[in-house]
């Protein structure tokens, strides 16, 4: 089963609604600084999009986690809060900037809406797609 | 804290260098939010009489129950304060990401204060205000200042700056951010004569509302119907997601209302160089939306300078092509983005700066103004590009057209304000009074003075009314108003309410933020608000005299071909204004009634704007 997504950000409107859509559901409020999918502009040219991207990635994070506390359940590449010092090393290495630490210096990523992403759902112009044969 | 709604406005004391919460009051939260908060502050709080150049002026920034939700086409802020150009009170508004990173900043809105003792730059963290030296910025345009915020405190701001004209107190000056505007009314010139230059506003909180699951289910149902719209072929809203709002051109003049030569003509042939199709086929680099918005009716474009340079921007949009393109008989599509991407530059409306130029050139042609250092020719690039900075710098004749169109046309006496197109001195918007006789009311009895945003002009282009006929009119206008008027409190799209049934607007309103309105007493709100702006603008010494057009539109009929012989009756006009004042329960000088008042609970602000 793949996990992952299809991104095409020449369609990307850097409208947000994935980021709102994201933190909505993790959080139970829109606050786009938590999101999980990040939109930087880049005017004149088109944004970049950057979330985790799972199987499309070599996933240097769980190397770099001097405490394992990153791993593959199910295809989805999670964090164990328990295990996480906040180091920061999955942080720097991550290609993709998906990983950032939070208010309590926790690593914190995409974990796919285990499954069923809330963000690709509200893209409406098909930028952020659930890449083909993902669940 | 209701929902949706923090129940606090942060008060930023300019002359004192600091900012302190303020709790919303009881008596205020009726408003709702966005112009209806805005113009009650400024009705309790400022004289209509001052100089809205003096400190006593105020800017109210305010955002509504539905910004930073995930409601799609809610992105905008609302500015209120006394216009600089009309001598007005002014409401103006700007999409983007401001509006969003206030309510994120965990406040419903700002209000500015006094005046900085020097030049200034405010950041806005979370609610906490730091003044900062604005000397590195100063005479630079507004994209430098936005970058220099963004390199000083970090790119997670959103900016908003003022450009040298608003430094310059350009009467038109505007107020940016990153290339949203607000931009009728000459609210730069406000921040300006504040001394600030500019605002870098971050918030990293949270937005919730009352009743999630109820709003979520409101905002599916409202997304889908948006959708629906965009894929429909002759939707307008659907145009303006593929083509931007310049997509409506070829109709606009096959109804031989595209406002051309300064108005002289209602068509103009080279249009189909500079609509919104063209720009998409030869300008395009890709869609931007507004916050939350699935339309996306924002494009950016890059071109070519007149100097050979490489050029970018965001649009022009539909009102741009009108002001600096067909009014100026401009067909050079590599131009007009130029010329639009520098009235952001240097920080103007794009409306009223190119009506006072088209005016300016028509003056330069009958020998009523000079200006030596230009050819003074309609489409021509040097004369277009030359105005601008010269409006923008006030040097040369730029210091008379600064002062805006009708202010300049008075200045040069004789018959030179017969043919500026302004009302209240505030430039035309991109549509004909002569042709579409509602939107000549409404862009007479606009309180800002020639409003697009109230104007029946779907109904009439679209051709769902006889736009020649002054039947029913007054009717159509009144309601018009009184509705936009509403939505603004949410600060709502205009566009938002073209493939919205209104019905949706009081449902948002009880989930977002738990406010129980029926939607006949949520419309009330919206006349609440245009009556109280009327008296407002009573006070500040407006008449019956300036709710009317300029002379040009009752003798001048418009030339070309599909809108040959079209004027504005004179006997008719002053009739459908009579019924307009009637129906409103205004006497025939617009002053409103007692009885209209006290229905509306506001008669104590006859007494207090009025005297």
């Amino acid at each position: 089963m793949a996990v992952g997504f299809t991104i095409d950000v020449e369609k990307c409107t850097e409208c947000l609604r994935c980021s709102g859509a994201c933190s909505l559901i993790k959080t139970g409020k829109v606050q786009i600084s938590v999101s999980h999918v990040v939109i930087e502009k880049r005017w004149p040219k088109t944004p970049e999009i950057w979330v985790c991207r799972f199987d499309d990635c070599d996933k240097p994070c769980i190397e770099a986690c001097p405490t394992e506390a990153i791993s593959i359940k199910d295809g989805i590449v999670v964090i164990d809060p328990e295990l996480c010092t906040g180091c920061n090393s999955c942080v720097e290495v991550c290609p993709y900037r998906a990983i950032y630490l939070n208010n309590n210096s926790i690593a914190v990523k995409c974990d796919f809406c285990g499954g069923d992403p809330a963000c690709v759902k509200e893209c409406v112009t098909g930028a952020l797609k659930l890449k083909e044969g993902s669940r | 804290m209701r929902g949706s709604m923090f129940d606090k406005i942060l008060r930023i004391d300019c002359s004192n260098k600091r900012g302190y919460s303020w709790d919303v009051p009881e008596t205020l939260k009726p408003y709702i939010g966005g112009i209806g908060y805005g113009t009650k502050i400024l009705c309790d709080e400022v004289d209509p009489k001052i100089n809205p150049l003096s400190e006593e002026n105020k800017i109210i920034l305010t955002t509504g129950p539905l910004t930073g939700t995930m409601a799609p086409m809610h992105p905008q802020a609302c500015i209120v304060t006394k216009s600089p150009l009309s001598n007005s009170i002014l409401d103006c508004y700007a999409g983007g990401f401001l509006g969003a990173a206030v309510k994120f900043s965990g406040i419903d809105g700002f209000i500015l204060e006094g005046k900085a003792p020097e030049w200034s730059v405010i950041l806005v963290d979370n609610g906490k205000v730091i003044f900062y030296d604005a000397s590195p910025v100063m005479g630079k345009s507004t994209s430098e200042t936005e970058t220099w915020m963004k390199q000083k405190f970090g790119n997670d701001v959103v900016t908003l700056s003022i450009g040298i004209a608003g430094e310059n107190l350009v009467a038109m000056a505007a107020i940016f951010s990153e290339t949203r505007t607000f931009g009728r009314g000459g609210s730069g010139a406000v921040l300006g004569s504040k001394r600030i230059k500019g605002m870098a506003i971050r918030g990293t909180g949270s937005v919730e509302v009352q009743d999630p699951k109820r709003f979520s289910s409101l905002v599916n149902d409202n997304m889908k119907l948006i959708q629906e719209s965009c894929s429909q072929e002759y939707s307008l809203v659907g145009m303006f997601s593929r083509f931007g709002t310049g997509a409506g051109m070829s109709l606009v003049q096959s109804r031989g209302a595209l406002a051309t030569r300064n108005h002289i003509y209602g068509s103009f042939s080279k249009a189909p160089n500079i609509d919104g199709q063209y720009y998409e086929k030869n300008f395009y680099t890709h869609w931007v939306a507004c916050y939350g918005c699935p339309v996306h009716c924002g494009r950016v474009h890059t071109y070519k300078n007149n100097d050979g340079t490489d050029g970018w921007g965001r649009g022009p949009e539909y009102e741009t092509m009108f002001s600096f393109g067909s009014d100026l008989e401009n067909s050079d599509p590599d131009l007009l983005a130029e010329v639009n991407h520098l009235t952001e530059e240097y920080g103007v409306d794009s409306l009223t700066a190119g009506v006072t130029i088209a005016w300016a050139i028509e003056m330069a042609e009958k020998g009523l103004l000079t200006e030596p250092s230009l050819p003074m020719e309609f489409g021509n690039a040097e004369t277009i590009l030359g105005l601008l900075k010269l409006l923008s710098e006030r040097k040369g004749v730029g210091d008379i057209l600064a002062l805006g169109p009708q202010k300049a046309a008075l200045k040069l006496g004789g018959e030179a304000i017969n043919s500026a197109m302004q009302i209240k001195n505030s430039g035309f918007a991109a549509w004909m009074p002569r042709r579409m006789k509602g939107v000549a009311l409404a862009f007479a009895t606009s309180h800002r003075g020639a409003c697009h945003k109230r104007a029946p002009i779907g109904a009439e282009i679209v051709g769902h009314v006889d736009m020649s006929s002054y039947e029913g009119k007054a009717a159509m206008v009144k309601e018009i108003q009184d509705t936009v008027d509403s939505i603004f409190t949410l600060v709502s799209c205009r566009f938002h309410e073209f493939i919205t049934p209104h019905p949706i607007y009081t449902e948002f309103l009880q989930a977002s933020c738990g406010m129980n309105l029926e939607l006949s007493k949520f419309l009330q709100v919206g006349e609440r608000i245009w009556n109280l702006q009327k008296l407002f603008n009573l006070g500040a010494g407006l008449t019956r005299e300036d709710d009317t057009l300029p002379e040009r539109c009752f003798t001048e009929p418009v030339l070309g071909e599909t809108s040959e012989g079209s004027t504005v009756d004179r006997d008719s006009f002053n009739t459908m204004l009579d019924e307009y004042y009637t129906l409103r329960g205004w006497n025939k000088a617009g002053v409103p009634g007692e009885a209209k008042l006290k229905e509306l609970g506001i008669e104590e602000y006859a007494d207090k704007l009025l005297n």
